[in-house]
């Protein structure tokens, strides 16, 4: 064991002294601002931060992509309106907390010597997917919740694969700094502080921002960055949503949109007299419009949750999904898929497992807050179900297939 | 605030000086957190250190194998160029810019009221950053007047001019403070 850990941990030699130069000098940034327990504090809120935006984005992606064992159940209604709710907000709540955290930790990136052994080395190494990881999350999200594509990958996919990278450097940088963590954080920290030569001296006099100060400084920004935004999911902050890419009541019947009929091309094919609602399964059928709007129609109070972080709650009528799928004698266990009159595109249909498919709630849509749906709501039909994403709430649906 | 009054030092150990105290036996140093300075061979902890490192090294590969299989959506050119930029800017536009305004304020604005500033100013920037293709009109399409709809550049203006607003109460505050502590009043 020895020899392997020594070829690890063995203290290289040092470069020359003269190149000790610029910020490689000592003491070249004197703020008693970079400070390991500060660096230590910030860190914890960011791990938090950064886990919790991991394991709801986790959560968004196993319901757009199910993989066999997954079960997302249909209650509670507002469940994916809280977990996506917290991704973005946490997310953007990440902004100081990441930007204050690398101001703290700065010196370190001219520490000297640059590498004192094979295990230092790979250890700052492990450093660069972590913050580029943490850097590209951030502003590939807060780009994505305002619809601004600058980028020319396709978010959802990229965020979700970097995501990955990301958390993995966290779990690294986590097992290489926990020494310095509790050598300066905890009620026992001083008899932990021989773990580590980081330990925090004690804060010296100055002009500028106290340790104290830029703890308040980071919550205050973390907190009016909550204030302003969160508004656009958590119902009784919608007044304060100053800041916020949505506006839960701004849209159309007085609900935000997505993706419009234009944008999808559906215009034409929407108001067609043509359409039809076709149901396939043991005993297939298919409605004209007016034979649709003929049968009982059922209210449900659902909220749209969409992805982006924002979520606005309406009032609903329409044909419960359960009676069209007993009307064509499918099966309770059976999974169905719902298509839109899109002629392509990722969200053209969207697939209801029985949860949701049996769910009482969950209706095709022909009414929105008492009113005819609009166009870009999904006219003539749309599904609506509780607990899932906008973007499986497929608009403008004309087929019901079971799977 | 605190912080105002020397404090005696304990440790004595001025960071980039040199390590504060003698390496351990296998050479343990800060950061990689293997240096515990034991010998007693593999103990729990280490074990799960071990495993952790090692989950952490795989989630990093089957993230890059993803960014890589998962062509041409996640095009892996761009999204390393993205992944280098976000180092790029922070370290040669955000730093060099935080460093000029700390210069800048530490400058112009006295001791006492220069906390509040700096403050005021972490606060304001990092409202600004998270809303930024907001107030400067990124985004959105045309057809869809329900994405970002509001007036954000009077909005960041009201948030702005609320956190200045306090940061001047606080300055005030401390003005009166100073005085009447000067004057012996208290």
């Amino acid at each position: 064991m020895r020899p392997i850990t020594g070829l690890f941990t063995g203290r290289l030699p040092e470069p020359p002294a003269t190149l000790r130069r610029g910020p490689l000098r000592a003491n070249a940034f004197p703020s008693r601002l970079h400070d390991p327990r500060v660096a230590s504090l910030l860190g914890i809120w960011l791990g938090i931060a950064f886990g919790v935006c991991f394991l709801t984005g986790l959560v968004s992606h196993f319901m757009q992509h199910p993989p066999s064992w997954y079960v997302w159940p249909s209650r509670p209604v507002s469940l994916y309106r809280v977990t996506q709710g917290l991704h973005v907000t946490t997310g953007l709540v990440c902004v100081p907390l990441l930007l204050v955290k690398l101001w703290t930790v700065y010196p370190r990136l001219w520490e000297w010597p640059p590498v004192r052994s094979v295990a230092h080395a790979l250890e700052r190494l492990s450093i660069v997917p972590l913050i580029a990881g943490a850097v590209f999350q951030l502003a590939t999200g807060i780009a994505n919740t305002a619809q601004w594509y600058r980028f020319r990958f396709f978010f959802t996919v990229t965020h979700y694969w970097v995501a990955w990278i990301t958390i993995g450097a966290l779990g690294v940088h986590i097992v290489a700094k926990l020494a310095v963590v509790r050598a300066n954080v905890g009620r026992g920290r001083n008899s932990r502080q021989h773990l580590t030569d980081r330990v925090s001296a004690p804060e010296p006099p100055g002009n500028g921002l106290s340790r104290r100060g830029l703890g308040i400084a980071v919550t205050s920004a973390a907190g009016v960055i909550v204030v302003t935004t969160a508004g656009q999911w958590m119902p009784g902050l919608s007044g304060l949503d100053l800041l916020g890419p949505r506006r839960p009541d701004i849209g159309p019947q007085g609900l935000p949109v997505n993706r419009t009929a234009v944008a999808a091309g559906v215009a034409a094919a929407a108001r067609s007299p043509g359409y039809r609602l076709e149901v396939v399964g043991p005993r297939p059928f298919v409605l004209t419009l007016d034979e649709l709007r003929a049968l009982p129609h059922h209210e449900s109070r659902l909220p749209i949750t969409c992805v982006e972080g924002w979520a606005a709650d309406a009032t609903w009528r329409g044909l419960r999904l359960r009676d069209l799928l007993d009307a064509a004698d499918v099966p309770v266990d059976a999974t169905v898929r719902v298509e839109s009159l899109e002629a392509g595109g990722a969200y053209r249909s969207s697939e209801v497992r029985p949860p949701h498919a049996r769910d009482p709630l969950t209706l095709l849509a022909t009414v929105l807050n008492g009113a005819e749906l609009d166009i870009d709501h999904g006219y003539p039909a749309r599904l609506i179900a509780p607990n899932r994403p906008g973007v499986l709430q497929t608009k403008w649906v004309h087929r019901v297939v079971m799977l | 605030m605190n912080g105002q009054v020397p404090l005696p030092r304990i440790h004595g150990q001025e960071e980039p000086g040199g390590l504060g105290r003698p390496a351990g036996p296998a050479g343990a140093d800060s950061g990689t957190g293997t240096g515990t300075g034991t010998s007693t061979g593999l103990t729990v902890a280490a074990v799960l250190r071990v495993l952790v490192v090692a989950a952490g090294l795989a989630a990093i590969g089957y993230g890059i194998h993803g960014l890589a299989d998962g062509r041409p959506a996640t095009n892996p050119p761009n999204t390393t160029a993205w992944l280098i930029g976000g180092i790029v800017v922070h370290d040669l536009l955000v730093v060099p810019a935080t460093m000029a305004a700390g210069f800048v304020l530490g400058r112009l604005v006295p001791a006492p009221y220069r906390a509040v500033l700096q403050g005021a100013s972490v606060v304001s920037a990092a409202v600004a950053l998270a809303s930024l293709p907001l107030w400067r009109g990124y985004g959105g399409s045309a057809d869809n007047p329900s994405v970002n709809p509001l007036p954000y550049g009077r909005n960041l203006g009201i948030v702005l001019g609320l956190i200045w607003a306090c940061a001047a109460a606080i300055i005030i505050y401390r003005i009166i403070c100073t005085r009447f502590s000067s004057n012996g009043k208290f």
